[in-house]
């Protein structure tokens, strides 16, 4: 029997196809776009198992760049897994990413597998996920505009197989831009936020931005760390020398050596007690002050950080105090919504 | 501005019914809500009578269809429609002024629809 054959007017909605052919294919574009649907709808399914799948998610902001907030937030995620706790780190600024550096993970690439990113594995078994793995070398500037850095960060947020965690820190470029805003609106059941901040006045008044931000958000501010705050001057002398040290602004700082001969003074490079004083302006907890150590710009270069090369030392400790503050606050925290949709 | 908390959402066939956890309670009409959109292609149309009322013509000529709703974070709500637009990201402050009749774009609709 002669088929019809296959009727396409010009113009016309109206198609008239032979029956026993097979239905037309969709156009390279159609296919395109429902290729991008289906893998968004993927994304989502995979962005609701990881809320899950991660106990607890906190991200570290500043209102103001070069506080030291991926050594912060490198320290934290070192600290946790000292305590033998699963910890990942989200290094999310995509512009100069610089974790990886710190965690002695430099030059290394991400393995896919089965469609899903898998994390690298640095000091003390956290895993990581940075911009820096997918650049061809680290002199190569990423110039992206918002919806592009969007789409990388939902990828980072969707796509890496991060398995279970107790802890995932998010660590952010500076500032209230895009990426907290992605995040804080993708991720679900974010425990709060750690904003990072150094003594002086311009860095307080941006971290007062960070806390606004954050209020505007609706995620909880777990509190303030003061960061290079205090450097701690430390020598010998005859036992019962009186010391004095020529400070920061003309201040002479005196001591004297103990028993053993040993004296210190610590000196406040970049003034005290600001951190503290913003978070009881705004009623959020000080977590804590972070001495300034030129031990983490050496670690951070070389790959080793303070808590890896000295896990006893005063850095660690003071990351160890500033855990512990933020440990009992996710912990008794009641996250999640509640909101019911029927 | 200081809100109770939105605790549940009913959708029914051409409204949904709001529960807050101080007990107050506001039926929204998909129309009402759709009109109010906050994306920034929706928001400026209010600005000016005309266009508003051009906008809310669209809006009643769309089928009639409950949204999927979907939490954003913890400040919002966006819902998804089969037709129409659907970029709009609804603060919770914007849906209590929704459900209490107030202009939920505070008489700015292009500032507001930043968000």
């Amino acid at each position: 029997m002669a088929s019809v054959p296959r009727i396409t007017m010009a113009d016309s909605p109206v198609k008239i196809n032979n029956p026993g052919s097979a239905p037309e294919a969709p156009s390279a574009e159609d296919q395109q776009k429902m290729e991008a649907a289906y893998n968004q709808m993927k994304r989502k399914m995979a962005i609701a198992e990881m809320g899950k799948a991660i106990k607890h998610k906190i991200m570290v902001l500043s209102g103001k760049g070069g506080v030291g907030k991926s050594t912060v937030a490198t320290g934290l995620a070192l600290s946790l897994a000292q305590q033998g706790l699963k910890v990942g780190l989200l290094d999310i600024d995509i512009t100069g990413p610089n974790v990886p550096k710190m965690m002695g993970l430099d030059g290394r690439r991400l393995n896919v597998e089965g469609g899903r990113i898998l994390p690298a594995e640095g000091h003390l078994g956290v895993k990581v996920i940075s911009m820096a793995f997918l650049l061809e070398d680290e002199d190569t500037p990423v110039v992206w505009r918002g919806p592009i850095k969007l789409g990388a960060i939902q990828q980072f947020i969707g796509d890496v197989d991060w398995g279970n965690l107790d802890y995932l820190i998010i660590d952010f470029p500076p500032g209230t831009s895009d990426e907290p805003l992605t995040v804080a609106q993708n991720l679900p059941d974010i425990d709060g936020m750690v904003i990072v901040t150094t003594p002086q006045d311009v860095a307080l008044l941006d971290s007062r931005k960070s806390l606004t931000f954050a209020n505007s958000l609706k995620v909880d501010v777990i509190g303030i760390i003061e960061n290079m705050s205090g450097y701690a001057v430390n020598g010998r002398a005859t036992a019962g020398t009186e010391i004095e040290v020529a400070g920061p602004g003309g201040k002479t700082h005196k001591t004297t050596a103990d028993e053993n001969g040993d004296w210190s003074v610590t000196l406040d490079i970049f003034k005290s007690g600001g951190g503290e004083k913003t978070a009881t302006e705004f009623n959020v907890p000080f977590l804590g002050k972070l001495p300034f150590d030129p031990g983490f710009v050496r670690g951070g270069d070389d790959g080793v950080h303070r808590i890896v090369s000295e896990p006893e030392g005063a850095s660690s400790q003071a990351f160890s105090e500033v855990v512990s503050k933020i440990q009992s606050f996710v912990e008794t925290e009641d996250s999640g919504s509640g909101l019911e949709i029927i | 501005m200081e809100i109770p908390e939105l605790k549940r959402i009913e959708r029914r066939e051409f409204d949904m019914h709001l529960t807050w956890d101080d007990g107050t309670e506001h039926e929204i009409t998909y129309d009402d809500l759709r009109h109010a959109c906050p994306c920034a292609n929706c928001s400026p149309q209010r600005n000016d009578d005309s266009t508003s009322i051009a906008l809310r013509r669209t809006v009643e000529r769309l089928p009639k269809e409950k949204p999927t709703v979907r939490t954003v974070g913890n400040y919002a709500l966006s819902f998804e429609w089969t037709s129409g637009c659907s970029s709009g990201i609804h603060r919770f402050e914007r849906l209590w002024r929704l459900g209490e009749k107030q202009d939920p774009d505070n008489g700015k609709a292009y500032v507001h629809g930043a968000w």
